[in-house]
C-alpha cells in the first residue's frame, strides 16, 4: 500500500469522525445535566436537510450550518421543555423526534424533486482547506477544539460543577438556589445546537447531498460514544475517531480496485457498527453515569 | 452570594444574636394545633441552645422559619436587634443565620470542594477549586472538622458527610447556625466528635442552636435548654440549673396520660413467638443478643425506645421481609423462619409500616389497586386469574368510607398525591379490615390527627378484643402507655426489660431506653 492510501484513509477518518463527534459531545453536556435524549438521529436528519437549504437560499455555506444549528437548537428547546417543565417521558419524546425527522425530511425531499436526494451545489458547500495530501474540512479543526472546549466547560469551570450536580442530585442543587430546569433547558439547547451542525455537515461539507437516509444510524452511534466515553468530551473525540477509522476504512476498501473484488462491500460496510457493539457492550457497567440521568426534577 | 473574611466578624460573648418573638405558624385545617404557638426563643453569641422536643414538637419547623426556608404566620424575628424578614434561605444566610438540615444535601459523585463549590456565587466561568480547598483546610484546622477537601463524598462515613454538610454552611461565615439533628445519623462517638466541633464554633462566637429529642446530648452540649411540646414552649432555663428527671418531664408531659381501660381478655396462644432471634444487620453489633418476645393473643405489646435501637430489624423479622441472622421466628404455634413475606401475610401477619409511602403502598398505583394490594388473588377480589373491577371498588369504597380518608376517585386518584395522613388510613384499612391475628404497627398515628389516633387507639383496642396480638412499636412513649399491655424496651439490639402497661413506671421506661439497666420495683 503506498503512503497516499494512508493519507486517503485517514483524511476520510476525520471526516467520518466530525458528524459522531459533534453530536456525542452535545449529548455528554445533555446527559452530565440529567436529560438523555435519544433523537440524535433525528436531529442530524434536520440539521442535514436544515443546512441544505440554508446555503442554497442564502448562497453561503456559513448560513447553512447557521441554519442547521438554528434548527438543532429549536428541536433541542421543544425536547428540553418537554423533559423539564412539561415532566414529560425523555423516551418517549426522543424517539418522537427520531420518526417526525425521518417522516418529515422524505417528505420535503419528494416535495423538491427528485424523491430521496437533493444535491448541493458545489459553491454553496463548505470550502475545503487545501493541505499538501489533500483537501480537509474546516470542520475537522473546529470538532477537536469542541471537544477540548466542552472538556473545559464540563470540568474547569463553575457552570460545569452547576451543569453535573443537576445531573447528579437536583435536590441538592435546588437548595443551593440553582435553577435545575433552566440548566437543563440549556443544556439540551447545546446538544442541540451541535446535532445540528453535525447534520449540516453531513449534507454541506461532506457528502454535498441531502438522502433520506444520510445520517446512517450515526445518531445512534454517537449515543454509543457517550457510553463509551463516560461523559468525557475527550474521549468522544478519541471514540469518534476510532468509528469514524472504521467508516473510512469501509468506504476505501468498497472503492479501491483490487481489495472490492476480494472482500464483498456489505461485510466491510458493517464494521463500523459491529465495533459500536463490541465497544459498547465492553464498557457496559464500567462507566458510571449521573444519578439522576433520565428523572425529571420535581420539588418536593 | 458573597462570602466574609476568613477572620470573620468580631463579636461579643453573649451578645443576643438572633431573637424571635411571638413566632406562631398554622397550617389552617391540616393540624388540630398550630405548629407553633406564640414561641419566644433567642440565641447568643458563644452559647450553644439546645431545641428539645418530641417529634412533632415544631422543632425542625422553627429552625426553618428562622433560616429563611418556612415562612412565619405572625411573630416578629431580630438578627442583633433588627427587624427582619426572610423570603428565602439565601436572605437568611446574607444576614448571617444558616441552617443544616436533617438529611443530606450532597452530590456523592463530587469532591468536597466541589460540593462546596455548587453553592457559591461565583461567575460561570471561573474556577476557584484550589481557593475552595484551601479555605477548607482552614475552617477544617479552626474547628477541628477533620474533612479532606479532596475526598469524594460517596467515600466518606455518614459523620464525614454530616462535616462535609457543616462546611457548605461555614464558608458563608454565618454567625447563627442551626443544626437539626444533626446526630440522627451518626454513631455515638460521632456525635461526641460533632459536639467538640459545635463548642468550638460557639468559642469562637457564633450561636448554635442545636436540635435533638436525645436527652443524652442535651447534656453533652448545651448551654441552655428550651423545651417543646406540642408547638409551645415550656420554658427556657440553663442546662446547670436543670436535671435530667426535670426535663424529661418537662419535655414528655407532667402527668402519666391514661392507661386506657380495657377487659381481660384470656388467651394463652401465643401469637407471635420469637426464641433466640437475632434479627439480620443486629448480629454485628457488640454483645448481640437473642430476642425472645412472646405475644399472646388478644395482647397489645408496646415496644418503646429511641430509633436506629434495631427496632426496624426486629420488625423486618417479625414480617419475614428480612430472614433473622439465628434463632426462630413462630407465628401461631408455626415456625416461619426463613419464610417469605407472601407467607407471613397468608399466615395472618398485617404490616403497618414506618416507611409509608416507600414500602406501605405503591405510590403510582391508583387508591383502590392500594386497598386490595395484598388481597388481589383472594376471592372475591379475583377469578380465575382476572381482577374483578366490581368487588374490588365495592370493598375499597367500605375501607375509605369507614377510616375517613380523603380519596378523590377510587381509580382516578393515585396515591402518591395523597397526604400522609390519608395514606396512613389507607393503609390501616388494608391491614386491619381481616382481623388479622398478628399486627406488626410502626409509628401507627404519626402524622395524624387528635381525632383520627382516637380512632385508630379504639381500633386496635377493638381488634384485641377480637384475639388479635398487636406488636406496638412508637417513639411516642405516651401512645405506648396509653395502649399496651405490657411494655419491652430496646436498647442497641436488646430487650432491656418488660414490664405490665397498667401504672408503667415512665421513669423506669426513659431509663431503658437510655441504656440503663435499673429493674422496675
Amino acid at each position: 500500500m503506498e503512503l497516499t492510501h494512508l493519507w486517503g484513509i485517514l483524511f476520510i477518518s476525520l471526516h467520518a469522525m466530525v458528524p459522531i463527534t459533534l453530536a456525542a459531545i452535545g449529548e455528554t453536556i445533555e446527559e452530565s445535566a440529567g436529560l438523555f435524549n435519544i433523537g440524535l438521529e433525528g436531529i442530524l436528519l434536520f440539521g442535514a436537510l436544515a443546512g441544505a437549504l440554508g446555503a442554497q437560499a442564502s448562497g453561503s455555506a456559513l448560513v447553512g450550518l447557521l441554519t442547521g444549528m438554528g434548527v438543532g437548537a429549536l428541536i433541542g428547546l421543544v425536547f428540553g421543555t418537554i423533559s423539564t417543565s412539561l415532566r414529560g417521558s425523555q423516551l418517549i419524546s426522543g424517539v418522537g423526534i427520531n420518526l417526525l425527522a425521518l417522516g418529515f425530511v422524505a417528505l420535503m425531499l419528494s416535495v423538491m424533486g427528485a424523491p430521496g436526494f437533493h444535491s448541493v451545489a458545489r459553491e454553496v458547500q463548505v470550502p475545503l482547506i487545501p493541505l499538501g495530501v489533500g483537501n480537509l474540512s474546516p470542520l475537522v479543526p473546529i470538532t477537536v477544539a469542541i471537544a477540548i472546549g466542552v472538556w473545559w466547560l464540563l470540568r474547569r469551570t463553575q457552570l460545569g460543577i452547576w451543569i453535573r450536580a443537576v445531573g447528579e442530585n437536583p435536590a441538592a442543587a435546588d437548595v443551593a438556589g440553582i435553577r435545575v430546569n433552566r440548566v437543563r433547558l440549556g443544556a439540551a439547547v447545546a446538544a442541540g445546537v451541535l446535532a445540528g451542525l453535525a447534520g449540516a455537515y453531513l449534507s454541506i461539507d461532506w457528502f454535498g447531498a441531502v438522502t433520506k437516509e444520510i445520517t446512517a444510524g450515526r445518531g445512534f452511534i454517537a449515543l454509543a460514544i457517550v457510553v463509551f466515553s463516560g461523559l468525557n468530551p475527550l474521549l468522544a473525540l478519541l471514540g469518534g475517531f476510532i468509528f469514524g477509522f472504521f467508516d473510512g476504512l469501509a468506504t476505501w476498501v468498497a472503492t479501491y480496485p483490487g481489495i472490492k473484488d476480494i472482500i464483498p462491500w456489505q461485510f466491510v460496510a458493517m464494521m463500523p457498527y459491529v465495533v459500536t457493539l463490541a465497544v459498547v457492550a465492553g464498557m457496559i457497567g464500567r462507566v458510571r453515569f449521573p444519578s439522576a440521568l433520565g428523572v425529571p426534577y420535581l420539588r418536593e | 452570594m458573597k462570602t466574609r473574611s476568613d477572620s470573620g466578624p468580631v463579636l461579643d460573648k453573649g451578645d443576643v444574636l438572633l431573637e424571635a418573638r411571638g413566632l406562631s405558624k398554622g397550617f389552617p385545617g391540616v393540624w388540630e394545633h398550630l405548629i407553633l404557638d406564640q414561641l419566644d426563643f433567642d440565641v447568643r453569641s458563644g452559647e450553644v441552645h439546645t431545641l428539645l422536643g418530641e417529634n412533632g414538637a415544631g422543632k425542625t419547623v422553627i429552625a426553618n422559619i428562622l433560616s429563611g426556608y418556612y415562612e412565619k404566620t405572625e411573630g416578629e424575628i431580630r438578627v442583633k436587634g433588627k427587624l427582619v424578614h426572610f423570603r428565602s434561605p439565601r436572605e437568611g444566610l446574607a444576614h448571617g443565620i444558616a441552617m443544616v438540615h436533617q438529611e443530606l444535601m450532597l452530590v456523592p459523585a463530587f469532591t468536597v470542594a466541589e460540593n462546596i463549590m455548587v453553592g457559591l456565587d461565583a461567575p460561570l466561568f471561573s474556577y476557584g477549586i484550589a481557593g475552595v480547598e484551601k479555605r477548607i483546610q482552614r475552617l477544617v484546622e479552626r474547628y477541628g472538622l477533620q474533612v479532606d477537601p479532596k475526598a469524594r463524598v460517596e467515600d466518606l462515613s455518614a459523620g464525614q458527610q454530616q462535616r462535609v454538610e457543616i462546611l457548605k454552611v461555614l464558608f458563608h461565615e454565618p454567625e447563627v447556625l442551626l443544626l437539626d439533628e444533626p446526630t440522627s445519623l451518626l454513631t455515638p462517638s460521632e456525635a461526641d466528635q460533632l459536639f467538640v466541633v459545635l463548642r468550638a464554633m460557639a468559642d469562637d462566637g457564633k450561636g448554635i442552636v442545636f436540635i435533638s429529642h436525645k436527652m443524652r446530648e442535651v447534656f453533652a452540649v448545651s448551654d441552655r435548654v428550651t423545651v417543646l411540646k406540642l408547638g409551645k414552649t415550656q420554658g427556657t432555663c440553663q442546662i446547670a440549673e436543670t436535671n435530667e428527671d426535670e426535663l424529661t418531664r418537662r419535655t414528655f408531659g407532667e402527668t402519666v396520660p391514661d392507661y386506657m381501660e380495657r377487659p381481660e381478655v384470656a388467651h394463652e396462644e401465643l401469637a407471635l413467638n420469637t426464641i433466640e432471634m437475632v434479627p439480620s444487620g443486629l448480629e454485628k453489633k457488640p454483645n448481640s443478643q437473642g430476642i425472645s418476645l412472646k405475644i399472646r393473643c388478644g395482647e397489645i405489646m408496646g415496644l418503646a425506645g429511641v430509633s436506629g435501637n434495631g427496632q426496624t430489624e426486629l420488625i423486618e423479622a417479625v414480617t419475614g421481609l428480612v430472614p433473622p441472622a439465628s434463632g426462630e421466628v413462630w407465628i401461631l404455634n408455626a415456625d416461619m423462619t426463613g419464610r417469605t413475606p407472601k407467607e407471613f401475610i397468608e399466615r395472618g401477619v398485617a404490616h403497618i409500616p414506618e416507611r409509608r409511602r416507600e414500602i406501605g403502598i405503591v405510590e403510582q398505583m391508583y387508591v383502590a389497586e392500594n386497598v386490595v394490594l395484598k388481597d388481589y388473588r383472594k376471592t372475591p377480589f379475583s377469578k380465575n386469574t382476572v381482577l374483578r373491577h366490581q368487588q374490588i371498588s365495592s370493598h375499597a369504597e367500605k375501607i375509605v368510607e369507614k377510616f375517613n380518608a380523603l380519596v378523590p376517585d377510587l381509580w382516578q386518584t393515585e396515591c402518591r398525591i395523597l397526604s400522609g395522613g390519608n395514606i396512613q388510613r389507607l393503609i390501616l384499612g388494608r391491614e386491619t379490615w381481616r382481623k388479622p391475628p398478628v399486627i406488626i404497627a410502626s409509628h401507627p398515628t404519626e402524622g395524624l390527627d387528635a381525632k383520627a389516633i382516637r380512632h385508630t387507639w379504639e381500633l386496635f383496642l377493638a381488634l384485641r378484643a377480637e384475639g388479635s396480638a398487636v406488636l406496638l412499636v412508637s417513639e411516642d412513649l405516651d401512645e405506648i402507655m396509653s395502649l399496651s399491655d405490657r411494655i419491652a424496651v430496646m436498647f442497641e439490639g436488646k430487650i432491656m426489660g418488660i414490664v405490665d402497661g397498667k401504672g408503667a413506671d415512665r421513669e423506669i421506661l426513659g431509663h431503658w431506653m437510655a441504656g440503663g439497666t435499673a429493674s422496675a420495683a
